[in-house]
């Protein structure tokens, strides 16, 4: 029997379903420390003072940490790429959004580190917070980020690019030009699993980290970097996750567990509480998109101008990627031959944005497609046609100049039109996703096509 | 007040394991002195089912039984590299890590069955766990033995290892643009969202979604199915119920609860009808692309078009909460025209909100 294809069961599904696989909160070693972290109250702050004495003299306590004890203190994912680091593990000067990480304990129980998290002596000087990404750059708008309020760092822009074609010509010799704003909103992960991290230091020396990360190796490295370890002084235990949805490729727990279990020598646990899982961690960016389309009255789209800000929230994370993939995919299912699009990562003080099914491209999909309805709502045309007519064909270039191999529009688009009994034109109904001839391949793709053969 | 239905759709594309490539997934495999197998895999499985996937594929790469192959994805002492679960490159990246690993093996398998048969390798096949020579069925000895005579005839260890690596996309940042390309395949998908929507209360209920995914091969339907269904879920939230920050641009009253958040739930469950189309990739483990993060792209642009065609305005400001159907529906907003120009939700664009009209992001080449 082959097994691709079949309908086997999971692999691990019994025990997910019986209650016996083992999360890491289900983890038991003996005589485990319980962390609590001290939190930003303040969406923007300076810091004034922050003195860690008198909890750590509390009953229970056995560790706290500060950005002190931190060896790399601040670190960045894209610094392999040559893009500086831009986040603390633990806050050093400021604060940059509510729930921000400033301090840490380890003690007996969870109420005894809540207890001296309280006893923490910090003082503040409160600033001027930006929420809105549209006045990002605005003259006055409040300083919030080292690299002023925009991510800097695509090349020599501070915001991703992409030129393809001739868009003045497209927008000249449109019949109608569409314009509209897409904000997509941020939303949490939400998994069963709240983010949690368990870490034991062994007599080897050597630290066991059990890990709901959703990427061992990825975090691996975050911890080693903030420890200024070699990865054989680290061993990731993990796997299998309740739940990440792409907020726990973020390493959000390990490294603070993995400094308080140096400090302490004695395993500890931080799982964090609910509350803390919907406030303090990272959510689905929220998105503005604005696009203008260049549309013939029959319903070709000879260009494409888009102006995306990405709300990155306090920290750059993954931001740069997300909006690169963005940038990628801004022309959806269909070929469009002449593009400008540029895209902002943007910071606010809200919690840092992250990961989330669909990274980058949910949001330009909800743009795009209900975009393309209102451009068939303008000129009178029907939606599937619309879309059929420039759909991604074999051999079309996408928007960062891939030459397309094997496009599925139509095939999904005539399915979906099949199923619910929509009526098409024969012409429609008979389409393919081979390459354009005759009345699919009008002036302005023909020079698409030349374009493919340059590069084939 | 009234109660009225709309359709809507979308088509979408997603890109399998974009991270501009190099990103590696390694993969190890031994054989144990019986034939069978532990795989070891650094991909984690966050619940869309990777262990299983991988598992089916090592199965039919090296021709054994699906209940032979055990998968060990637990630790980084035991599992090669992998970059993480994300980009949607689990399936197609991991798999081909465990795949090429599986052919390696499958290799020393036949070298040694070849020795035990005396038959030429390139005339040997192995199926349900069992080396067969090609045309002489009655031919043939057990994978365990092959093993076994491994281990203990010709002191070797069956293994074999892969790394599932492409190289790294640039992009020229003047133009956007890449000389190869930056994903390993890319997936499509089709959703039409049926609704009804209430202009009295705004609400908007979701009565039956048809959902259409290329996924190249679907190597375990009722795990492509789980993913549709699933996603399906995660984009009504998207669409109709979810907002951290319910007053956005605010950060005030955000949800810190299950019982403060609206995500979905059963009762939001519509009639779901799912198709699943094979276009196989070029590269992919048996030909897949992916499912895991498209599956919650479609609904939200099929559902706000569904809703504009129950009551004639438009979403964009998601998700579709009922104040915002309400306030929508009393605005009843039309588009500016000016000249050709056809201009939707001037209110909420750069160019009136910021101070300087929008030219600090609109006028970048100016």
């Amino acid at each position: 029997m082959k097994a691709v294809g079949a309908r086997l069961p999971r692999y691990d599904g019994v025990g997910h379903v019986t209650g016996r696989t083992q999360y890491v909160d289900d983890v038991r070693v003996g005589r485990n420390l319980w962390v609590k972290a001290l939190r930003s109250p303040h969406h923007h702050a300076s810091i004034t003072s922050l003195d860690t004495g008198k909890a750590e003299q509390m009953k229970g306590v056995h560790a706290v940490v500060t950005h002190l004890d931190v060896p790399k203190n601040v670190y960045g994912h894209l610094e392999g790429l040559g893009v500086p680091a831009d986040e603390p593990l633990l806050a050093e000067g400021d604060v940059r959004y509510k729930g921000q990480p400033i301090a840490a304990v380890a003690a007996e129980s969870e109420a005894a580190a809540m207890a001296a998290v309280e006893a923490i002596e910090i003082r503040y000087e409160e600033r001027p917070a930006l929420f809105d990404i549209r006045q990002a750059l605005d003259p006055d708008a409040p300083q919030i980020h080292q690299w002023g309020n925009v991510y800097p760092h695509y090349g020599p822009y501070n915001h991703r690019r992409v030129r393809k074609g001739d868009i003045d010509r497209a927008f000249d010799d449109a019949d109608v030009i569409v314009e509209g704003v897409y904000r997509p909103q941020a939303i949490e992960q939400m998994p069963m699993e709240t983010q949690v991290a368990l870490v034991v230091p062994e007599a080897s020396g050597r630290l066991t980290i059990y890990s709901c990360t959703q990427a061992m190796y990825f975090s691996m490295g975050v911890v080693a970097a903030h420890l200024q370890v070699p990865l054989n002084k680290l061993k990731f235990v993990g796997g299998t996750v309740g739940g990440g949805f792409g907020g726990k490729v973020d390493t959000a727990s390990e490294t603070i567990c993995a400094l308080l279990a140096l400090k302490s020598r004695r395993p500890v646990k931080w799982r964090w509480t609910r509350e803390e899982e919907f406030l303090a961690s990272s959510t689905r960016a929220p998105w503005h998109i604005e696009l203008a389309d260049a549309v013939t009255k029959d319903g070709w789209i000879l260009g494409r101008r888009t102006l995306t800000l990405h709300d990155s929230g306090a920290y750059a994370r993954f931001s740069p990627y997300g909006l690169t993939k963005h940038a990628f995919h801004h022309s959806g299912a269909y070929t469009i031959p002449n593009l400008r699009f540029d895209g902002f990562v943007a910071f606010t003080n809200r919690v840092p944005t992250t990961a989330m099914r669909g990274f980058g491209v949910t949001s330009v999909s909800f743009a795009v497609e209900t975009h393309l309805n209102r451009i068939a709502e303008v000129l009178g045309l029907d939606p599937w046609e619309l879309r059929l007519k420039n759909a991604n064909r074999i051999g079309d270039t996408s928007g960062n100049g891939v030459v397309l191999k094997d496009p599925s529009t139509v095939p999904v688009t005539l399915a979906a039109a099949d199923r619910v009994g929509t009526e098409l034109s024969a012409s429609f109904r008979a389409m393919t996703p081979e390459p354009r001839t005759g009345d699919l391949l009008p002036a302005h793709l023909v020079a698409q096509q030349s374009l493919n053969g340059e590069r084939a | 007040m009234a109660k009225h239905r709309g359709r809507g759709f979308a088509t979408i594309e997603y890109p399998t394991g974009m991270n501009q490539n190099g990103d590696p997934s390694q993969a190890w495999i031994k054989l144990k002195p019986d034939g069978r197998v532990d795989v070891f895999s650094g991909t984690v499985d966050i619940g869309q089912g990777s262990k299983t996937v991988h598992t089916q594929i090592v199965a039919d790469a090296l021709g054994v039984p699906y209940d032979w192959v055990t998968m060990d994805n637990t630790n980084t002492d035991s599992s090669a590299v992998c970059t993480g679960t994300f980009a949607s490159r689990g399936t197609f990246i991991g798999g081909n890590a465990v795949r090429l690993a599986a052919e390696r093996v499958r290799e020393r398998i036949l070298d040694i069955a070849s020795k035990e048969l005396e038959i030429d390798p390139s005339d040997l096949d192995i199926a349900d766990g069992e080396v067969i020579v090609r045309g002489a069925p009655q031919k043939r000895i057990n994978v365990a033995d092959v093993a076994g005579a491994a281990t203990y005839n010709y002191g070797e260890l069956i293994s074999g290892s892969s790394t599932a690596l492409k190289p790294f996309a640039e992009v020229d940042d003047a133009t956007g643009q890449v000389e190869i390309e930056p994903h390993s395949a890319i997936s499509y998908a089709a959703c039409v969202a049926e609704v009804e929507v209430d202009d009295e209360t705004g609400e908007v209920v979701v009565e039956r979604m048809v959902q259409v995914y290329d996924v190249g091969r679907a190597i375990n339907p009722t795990l492509v199915e789980g993913q549709i269904e699933g996603g399906a879920m995660m984009g009504l939230g998207l669409a109709l119920l979810e907002n951290s920050y319910p007053y956005y641009p605010s950060v005030e009253h955000r949800g810190a609860q299950f019982g403060a958040y609206l995500g979905p739930a059963l009762r939001d469950l519509p009639e779901l009808d799912n198709v699943i189309i094979e276009n196989a990739s070029e590269d992919g483990p048996f030909g897949a692309k992916a499912i895991g993060e498209m599956a919650n792209n479609a609904q939200p642009p099929a559902i706000a078009n569904a809703i504009y065609d129950a009551v004639g305005v438009w979403i964009t400001e998601m998700p579709a909460t009922p104040d915002r159907v309400l306030i929508a529906l009393a605005e009843k907003r039309e588009p500016r025209r000016d000249g050709k120009r056809v201009i939707f939700d001037e209110h909420l664009s750069v160019r009136t909100i910021s101070a300087d009209g929008g030219a600090s992001f609109l006028g970048v080449d100016a």
